[in-house]
């Protein structure tokens, strides 16, 4: 039964986990500022910067962190573990805000830099009168997106463990894994409900208030309100509330995506000079542990030995593992927002019913997943889809919704004046109205989905381990940092970013063509 | 007046009629905003009837009811005796906006209001369709994407489109206002051909318009509504010659009037 005591563990759980993040939020705003407003302003330092930003998001986040937890341990053997967890944190937090501070300085009035220069203003004043502001905006409206990031990390970064060392930091994370491993399932759902619960109020205490505040600062029109029913009355309040709770706020994520891909062009020059970066930094993040580079490189080609042609297997399998779990996922999210387009009041009910679901991190209930799936005696492959197509389904549904929200009202309206309805509707209207969203919510859904690959292809909670008999990349990578063997870590990381990077360049590049070209259909910007 | 073959006994036989309308949007702040306040106006055959009213007043609205795309509130809407719920290939709607489909070609968009004519074949609907948009002018343009038309061009896609189901009855939403003045009086001179020409569809037009004089140039009734909530402030009849000068004084006296009415 559930007991003060465990009430109290909880929330204090709950609190600890809530400090962890906020030093690691606190840390990528700094960060970002620092790094985001350099690239905006010299075209020397963004050329080198956002090639690397581009490329440190695109590796698995998981993949960063055995790296990290040696070399902090091995600065400080008892803050190491916490700084750790706090750094790999920040990686899952930080890209989005950084994306956002550098698109606000790029985007920023020449006058405004001509006028602080005018009035003399000194580098400090500059900063707080001109970046701070401008960049504002961009920064609170990530902030929701950068939490429900952090919180999927959560779990992995307060229970780990790597080699011979096992972590295990105070937090709502290994509370909950603890509840499961003991079997006190009451207990665990009202954790989960718990961080639903936090995610809200947090969303309405803190970044919501400084949203509305930043609002004063944007250069951009507010857009104009249409008329809503009467239930709005009602969920007005609740709305603002939910509409930046779920995971990932989409249109942050959508923009920062459509940012790439128009970064795309830049990085099919880099290409191969970026695959370089990523061999350069993962090799830097080893130096401290080897005696030399040469070792280092040593290191490396045997684990790209050990890997051999089975990477490409391990490749395949996984990447038929998310492309199953995207159309799962396509198969309930096109019926319901078809369903709720233009039904406004029953898009009034559904949509916060998913927000809440949403804030519930995929990782936190992927343990009790697994659980279920082992004691029915299901594959584990079950239970490795289900936790992909909960770490992807909130992207495609919202970014998909929202495409669905974008379509003109008189192009609705000519379809019913037209009698174009059912079927003939969606391949004449919804369908290559969707189509960008579509591929946005596509590409969004690949990058979760290959993070979501690592805790899903095999999962190690207190010593129980639950994973795919087939191969896979994100099984290989949970093995070896479980077991600590980072040369193969380090290999398998790389095949994996490799892979991700072409083939968003492919998919991507050949999708986008097709809505440009075939569609007609002006990607907005 | 368009040849009057559907005069029944001296009567004249309505195509479209709209019975004590009532409609309100529902306010954000709770509340109703009546919009249309027990309207009744009776379209007849081979009429062209124009409809002018301050902004905001609903004109729209009544177009979208009398197209079925609405329902009204209270009140009932028959079209040839039937009362109407929904949109039929009977009726045709042209809106400010060409609003056409960016994906498909010039041929493709018109031929999207043929979808539900399940006894003619692909060749057919082609050949129509090809018809309607000579008939536009746009003889050539076929595969071309709307993108690549100018606003006179596209606006006169979606008159084609408008007339190629061959509907009894076209309702216009402010159809030239977007339009450059030019454009507008060539347009607006096709269809009065069209209008005037018997073997062509539609029978009957309704126009929504802010613009007095061009109503006047067009027009055989002009139906003047009052500020929102709408109600009828009255009805003029235009008894001119074609093709109507908008020099002549007569011309202007009918603009008079009608701004009269309006303020």
């Amino acid at each position: 039964m559930l007991d003060s005591s465990t009430l109290i563990v909880i929330l204090l759980g709950l609190m600890a986990s809530w400090a962890r993040m906020g030093v690691a939020l606190v840390i990528s705003i700094l960060f970002s500022l620092g790094v985001g407003i350099a690239a905006g302003m010299s075209r020397v330092l963004e050329r080198v910067i956002i090639p690397v930003l581009d490329i440190l998001q695109s590796i698995p986040i998981l993949s960063f962190f055995p790296l990290a937890l040696y070399a902090f341990v091995s600065l400080n053997p008892i803050l190491g573990p916490e700084l750790a967890a706090i750094f790999l944190i920040f990686t899952s937090q930080v890209w989005n805000i950084a994306f956002g501070v550098y698109e606000a300085v790029r985007v920023m009035p020449g006058e405004l830099l001509e006028v602080s220069r005018a009035l003399n203003l000194g580098a400090g004043r500059r900063f707080l009168n001109l970046y701070l502001p401008i960049t504002f905006p961009r920064i609170a409206a990530n902030l929701p997106a950068s939490w429900a990031n952090g919180l999927y990390f959560l779990v992995a970064s307060e229970i780990i463990s790597v080699g011979g060392m096992r972590v295990e930091l105070f937090g709502i994370g290994s509370v909950s894994a603890g509840f499961i491993i003991s079997g006190r399932y009451l207990e665990l759902l009202v954790s989960i409900v718990a961080v639903a619960v936090a995610v809200l109020l947090t969303n309405a205490l803190v970044f919501l208030p400084l949203i509305r505040m930043s609002e004063r600062y944007r250069m951009e029109e507010v857009p104009v309100e249409v008329p809503r029913v009467w239930l709005d009355r009602v969920f007005k309040p609740l709305k603002d509330v939910f509409s930046h709770a779920y995971l990932p706020g989409h249109r942050e994520l959508a923009s920062a995506f459509s940012g790439i891909s128009s970064r795309m062009g830049e990085l099919r020059r880099y290409l191969w000079p970026l695959i370089g970066v990523v061999l350069l930094t993962l090799t830097l993040y080893l130096s401290p542990l080897l005696s030399n580079i040469p070792t280092g490189i040593g290191m490396m080609l045997d684990g790209f030995t050990r890997l051999g042609v089975n990477v490409f297997a391990m490749l395949g399998f996984s990447v038929l593992r998310v492309a199953a779990a995207i159309l799962l996922t396509l198969l309930w999210v096109i019926p319901l927002t078809v369903l709720i387009h233009g039904r406004r009041i029953l898009e009034s009910m559904v949509v916060p019913l998913l927000q809440l679901g949403a804030s519930i991190p995929a990782t936190l209930i992927a343990p009790l997943i697994m659980d279920m799936v082992s004691s029915w005696g299901a594959p584990i492959e079950l239970g490795a889809l289900i936790i992909i197509i909960l770490g992807i389904q909130w992207y495609l549904f919202f970014i998909i919704y929202g495409g669905f929200k974008s379509i003109p009202s008189e192009e609705v309206m000519l379809c019913d004046a037209l009698g174009i309805k059912g079927l003939g509707r969606f391949r004449h209207l919804y369908f290559p109205r969707i189509f960008p969203s579509l591929v946005t919510g596509l590409i969004v859904a690949m990058g979760g989905g290959w993070n979501t690959l690592i805790i899903a292809e095999r999962l190690e909670v207190e010593g129980r381990v639950w994973e795919v008999a087939a191969p896979g990349i994100g099984k290989t990578i949970s093995l070896a940092i479980s077991m600590g063997d980072i040369p193969l870590l380090a290999s398998a990381t790389i095949a994996m970013a490799t892979f991700i990077v072409l083939l968003n360049r492919l998919l991507w590049r050949r999708l986008h063509g097709i809505a440009v070209s075939k569609l007609r259909v002006v990607e907005e910007a | 007046m368009k040849v009057e073959e559907n005069e029944v006994g001296g009567q004249r036989e309505a195509i479209l009629e709209a019975r004590d309308i009532y409609f309100s949007y529902r306010m954000r702040r709770g509340g109703e905003l009546p919009v249309l306040q027990g309207l009744t106006i009776t379209i007849y055959y081979a009429e062209f009837v124009g409809i002018v009213g301050p902004s905001g007043c609903g004109k729209s609205t009544l177009l979208r009811i009398m197209a079925g795309l609405l329902r009204p509130r209270s009140g009932e809407v028959f079209f040839r005796g039937r009362p109407i719920t929904k949109p039929t290939p009977r009726i045709s709607i042209m809106f400010q906006s060409p609003s056409l489909f960016p994906w498909y070609t010039v041929l493709e968009n018109v031929m999207l209001a043929l979808i539900h004519e399940k006894e003619l074949s692909r060749e057919e609907k082609e050949e129509r369709a090809k018809a309607f948009l000579d008939m536009v002018g746009l003889s050539g343009f076929e595969s071309a994407y709307p993108t690549e038309l100018s606003g006179g061009m596209r606006q006169r896609v979606a008159l084609a489109r408008a007339l190629v189901s061959q509907p009894d009855l076209l309702l216009m939403d402010e159809p030239f206002s977007n339009l450059d003045p030019l454009t507008a009086i060539s347009l607006r001179r096709e269809i009065l051909n069209m209008w005037m020409n018997q073997a062509l569809p539609p029978s009957s037009i309704v126009m929504v318009s802010h613009d007095v004089e061009e109503l006047v140039e067009m027009a055989e009734r002009i139906v003047v509504l009052t500020e929102r909530p709408a109600r009828i402030a009255g009805v003029v009849e235009v008894n001119m010659p074609r093709p109507r000068s908008r020099r002549s004084r007569e011309f202007y006296e009918y603009v008079d009037r009608i701004y009269t009415m309006l303020s």
